[in-house]
């Protein structure tokens, strides 16, 4: 509950909150990217096959061309990992409230899980590397 | 008037923990539901024909058209009632995981009450619509 909190810029930009604030912000964004990206794509995909042809197609193939980019593949491939995987983290340490003595070792946990699954994947759609 | 805003309240709250607990759950069901999904596509044939964004594509909506250029047979496999349910349950819990973390995002930030009543009003035509939207893709286009 921020309702009553009144924070400046500068004052949130200095706040260091370091690895557990990395974790939130990036929960966020993700989440945010995940809502922008995916739902524009369905709505995209829609139109192109319940409307053949007309000006709405037009809109439709760009918004597909647009996803279909490789730094959104890449972006999207990030934002769906990374919710994933904290979202994780967060519910097994909702599960088991003791476990939270060791959460700054479940975020190095996170990482090591994540860049590996995240990081070979976006190579291979980033150089465009095809298979079969 | 007391007990009727303490009731409101009451229900209020009991919203917000249904659907912190339906976040939950959503999320874990999409994360087993999208493993599922590239597992069976791949013992289905996909396996050295699909590249990385096939695979990554196909764990969120294993049907037919999404994929069309991996080779993967998809007639007999994912052109079935399962799937095309399988993909409805995973697109619904996608949808309403994601039309929920807006509304608390928004919570969050937008302090007039009025504006933020009408902006969760337009989160949840959004959600009519992508629901709506995915529904025609999955049960209507098909073979499209």
């Amino acid at each position: 509950m921020s309702r009553s909190a009144r924070v400046s810029i500068p004052q949130a930009l200095a706040y260091r909150g370091g690895q557990p604030m990395l974790a939130w912000l990036l929960h966020r964004i993700a989440g945010i990217g995940i809502v922008l990206f995916v739902g524009m794509h369905v709505f995209a995909g829609f139109f192109l096959y319940a409307i053949p042809g007309g000006t709405a197609n037009t809109i439709a193939n760009a918004l597909t061309s647009f996803y279909e980019s490789r730094p959104v593949q890449v972006f999207v491939l990030f934002a769906v990992l990374y919710h994933g995987l904290n979202g994780l983290r967060i519910v097994v340490l909702d599960m088991w409230p003791s476990l939270h003595r060791y959460h700054r070792e479940a975020m190095w946990v996170q990482w090591a899980v994540f860049l590996p699954i995240f990081l070979i994947p976006a190579f291979l759609i980033a150089l465009g590397v095809k298979v079969g | 008037m007391v007990t009727q805003a303490g009731a409101a309240r009451r229900s209020r709250s009991k919203f917000e923990l249904y659907m912190w607990f339906f976040t939950r759950v959503s999320g874990i069901f999409m994360m087993l539901m999208g493993a599922y999904s590239i597992i069976y596509a791949n013992l289905m044939g996909g396996r050295g024909v699909m590249d990385a964004g096939a695979q990554t594509r196909w764990a969120f909506f294993p049907i037919s058209f999404h994929v069309s250029s991996t080779k993967v047979e998809l007639t007999p496999n994912f052109q079935n009632p399962f799937w095309q349910f399988y993909s409805l349950l995973l697109f619904a819990f996608a949808a309403t995981h994601g039309a929920n973390g807006i509304r608390v995002i928004l919570k969050d930030y937008v302090r007039h009450p009025v504006l933020l009543a009408w902006l969760n009003a337009m989160v949840f035509v959004l959600w009519l619509a992508v629901m709506g939207a995915a529904v025609y893709l999955i049960f209507a286009a098909q073979g499209a």
